[in-house]
């Protein structure tokens, strides 16, 4: 996808402290049990308690996110809203799938049915808002976000003026042991700030929310432009290659997905050996593996676009760029299955 | 100028038939594809209808032209079925020959397999083959396990948005064509009954004891369906170049979110009108041009009267000619927009509109009544589909005669 959008407002909650001020001096958090929860706000500024208590945790993450990218922005959503969300509410899912057992299919609350479906958390943020737009999910692993990225820029491209774009994600002990089972975690426990040292198969387990509002123009207040977007389903080492040199232009720095799995970084050294002059910042150590972590990967890289820096305590001394980054490539793959490469540009 | 759209082929399975013909058949007969489960474990099993598609996993194996292996799960399958129809009416043999995407719409992806096995899958001290539908616990799995069967290898995406999943899904296909991105796509979804949806909407107390009542007085709830449904949709340079048969025109659509509530539709139908009317305006025809309205008509208190409103809001005293097919297939939720999307084509193609199965009673808050007999021989340019869903995600779809 060609053409042109800006951010203009955006939010994280993560496993870091990415919904504080202060970002630039925030300290590393980590796990050494291979999960690397959020770092969960006080939600009560942004949502009203009675609605709070009904409310499970992904939709209380998802939801809080989204408000403050509309504050960020200072727009108000009139515009399309679209998400991405690999597993939508597993805590409602699970919980849901519990119950059915549990009272033998009868008097079954209908609170976590309801949560657990994919849209629930776009259908909150367009009630909270009153917003009537465009309203639009994608359930795809890696292309979750991606595809909620690539469907708004096609809005903007049709005439919306702004967009309210983001992904969300969670894991549950349920859930991690259940992928456990298929070796999507390093069956050694390691610290998390040690993630890309371990070269062995699987990775940490992550969660995470981001949101963006992408506009048709840019302000002063813009934090990076998105000019391309690329996205390749289960390619050979050479698709990736021959993709890289047809779509990347000379950029200043690579934001890479690596999570430290030995199965997949053969994908990962493609791309940094493509471009080996220039920094190469990871971030899984930071959020952990999960499908829609590309999001806090477009967050971190337009953060850096606006205010040339990195948090401190993020990266190793040498990792931080020392010179200006005006063009950033961001690629991420989950599993060696879904590719994404997005161009990132300072405004 | 944006490129126009056309289907230039279709391939479906519902309860009432397992190709496009079958349905075909079934809807001219005027007979219903409810009935009880013979294959969710639950105890509702003899106490609420669903619309069932009439075959064990054992025998869509069979038909979806693949050998009985682990993994793939009933959602899948009958989402290759209604694929391979598809591909093969569109005279598509070699997928790649021509760049084509995939965009596939689920609710709860392989829910229906992974719910049997998935207190196995969390107990340690259990093991097996069940491991192997693990990938299946979510909506992507399904998407890539038919991609990979018949040979998707570029831009593919699932779409969750509860009812209206595939109506979004033909709505993004048709999108990414007029943005140049392809000149091909095929777009739908896939459902399969699960024990965990129907409890859902149970809970909700949403379905129906009865065979489901649309637009009747008396209705008490929906019954939940199973199916599959895809649509080839093809750029008009690319469909005339490639000489595609065109069996008709996706020429206007809409998605609107209601913001009302998170499972209910607004009494007056704010997001239902809104929907038709903005799709109706994209597609350049006024009410006198619609035909036909295939409307959502689940037979719950709140859509039907909501829905209705907005007919009647949208038209006046000229509502057109309109009918729910769900009492022929049940609820089939994120494959309902594709497979009555293929219900609006039909009815353009044969001259049919279809009947409101087990309408009698007049509802009291509306004007209006569906149409409860098949009727042939008519004129049928454009069609309106309807589909509303839980999160305030309303879409509607026009679907016009091709006059090449």
């Amino acid at each position: 996808m060609k053409g042109k959008c800006y951010i203009q407002g955006m939010a994280a909650i993560s496993p870091q402290p990415t919904f504080e001020e202060n970002l630039f001096s925030a300290q590393l958090l980590y796990t050494d049990n291979n999960l690397l929860p959020c770092k969960e706000p006080d939600y009560k500024p942004f949502i009203p308690a009675n609605s709070l208590r009904r409310m499970s945790r992904m939709l209380k993450i998802g939801l809080t996110t989204a408000l403050k990218a509309i504050t960020d922005s200072n727009l108000t959503v009139q515009g399309p809203i679209v998400t991405g969300t690999g597993k939508g509410s597993l805590q409602d899912t699970e919980k849901f799938l519990k119950e059915i057992v549990t009272y033998q299919e009868t008097a079954l609350n209908p609170t976590p049915f309801i949560q657990s479906t994919y849209n629930s958390v776009n259908g909150l943020i367009a009630l909270q808002q009153k917003c009537t737009a465009y309203n639009n999910t994608f359930v795809h692993r890696g292309f979750s976000f991606e595809n909620a990225l690539l469907d708004s820029m096609m809005l903007l491209q049709e005439g919306s003026d702004h967009v309210l774009t983001g992904a969300f994600e969670e894991i549950t002990a349920e859930h991690f042991y259940i992928k456990s089972r298929i070796g999507f975690w390093k069956s050694e426990q390691i610290d998390s700030r040690e993630l890309l040292l371990h070269n062995t198969p699987g990775s940490v387990a992550g969660e995470g929310a981001a949101f963006f509002m992408l506009t048709q123009e840019p302000t002063d207040q813009s934090y990076a432009a998105i000019n391309g977007l690329k996205l390749l389903y289960k390619p050979s080492a050479e698709k990736v290659l021959s993709t890289l040199q047809a779509f990347a232009p000379e950029v200043d720095a690579v934001i890479t997905g690596r999570n430290g799995d030995c199965r997949f970084n053969h994908f990962y050294n493609i791309v940094e050996q493509h471009f080996d002059n220039i920094p190469h910042i990871p971030f899984k150590h930071l959020c952990g593996e999960y499908d829609t972590a590309s999001a806090f990967g477009m967050w971190l890289g337009a953060n850096l676009l606006k205010h040339q820096e990195l948090p401190e305590a993020w990266f190793a001394k040498d990792q931080h760029p020392s010179k200006p980054i005006n063009k950033i490539l961001l690629y991420n793959h989950f599993y060696g299955e879904q590719h994404a490469f997005i161009l990132l540009e300072r405004v | 100028m944006a490129e126009r759209v056309y289907i230039t082929g279709v391939g479906m399975i519902t309860a009432i038939g397992d190709d496009v013909a079958g349905n075909l058949q079934q809807l001219h007969a005027q007979k219903s594809g409810l009935g009880y489960t013979r294959y969710i474990d639950t105890v509702y099993k003899n106490v609420l209808p669903v619309g069932e598609v009439k075959h064990s996993n054992q025998s869509l194996f069979e038909l979806a032209g693949v050998p009985i292996q682990e993994g793939l799960t009933r959602t899948t399958l009958l989402g290759l079925v209604a694929m391979r129809e598809a591909l093969q009416q569109a005279g598509i043999g070699d997928l790649n020959a021509v760049p084509t995407g995939f965009i596939n719409a689920s609710t709860v992806g392989g829910m229906c397999d992974t719910e049997k096995v998935y207190f196995d899958i969390t107990d340690p001290e259990k093991d097996g083959s069940f491991l192997k539908f693990i990938d299946t616990l979510d909506c992507a799995d399904c998407t890539q396990r038919i991609a990979d069967i018949v040979g998707f290898g570029e831009h593919i995406a699932t779409i969750s948005t509860a009812c209206s999943s595939s109506a979004n899904a033909l709505m993004f296909g048709a999108r990414m064509i007029k943005q140049g991105l392809y000149d091909r796509m095929v777009c739908g979804g896939t459902e399969a009954l699960t024990r965990f949806t129907l409890n859902g909407f149970n809970s909700l107390k949403n379905v129906d004891k009865q065979f489901c009542r649309p637009f009747d007085q008396q209705r008490t709830g929906l019954n939940l369906g199973e199916g599959a449904a895809y649509l080839v949709l093809e750029s008009e340079s690319f469909a005339k170049a490639n000489n595609s048969r065109i069996l008709g025109e996706l020429s206007g659509y809409c998605n609107t979110n209601e913001a009302f509530h998170p499972t209910s539709p607004s009494p007056d139908g704010d997001g239902a009108l809104e929907a038709m009317r903005s799709a109706m305006a994209m597609s350049g025809i006024t009410s006198n041009d619609v035909s036909y309205i295939n409307v959502h008509g689940t037979a719950t208190l709140n859509n039907d009267i909501s829905e209705g409103k907005a007919l009647e809001r949208l038209f006046g005293s000229q509502v057109p000619l309109f009918s729910s097919t769900k009492p022929f297939t049940g609820h089939t939720l994120a494959a309902a927009g594709a497979i009555e999307a293929i219900y609006s084509l039909l009815a353009i193609r044969q001259g049919l509109i279809f009947p409101n199965l087990n309408f009698s009673e007049q509802m009291e808050e509306l004007q209006i009544s569906p149409v409860t007999t098949l009727m042939e021989n008519v004129t049928v340019n454009h069609v309106i589909s309807n589909s509303f869903g839980f999160g305030g995600n309303n879409a509607s779809l026009v679907i016009s005669k091709y006059e090449g």
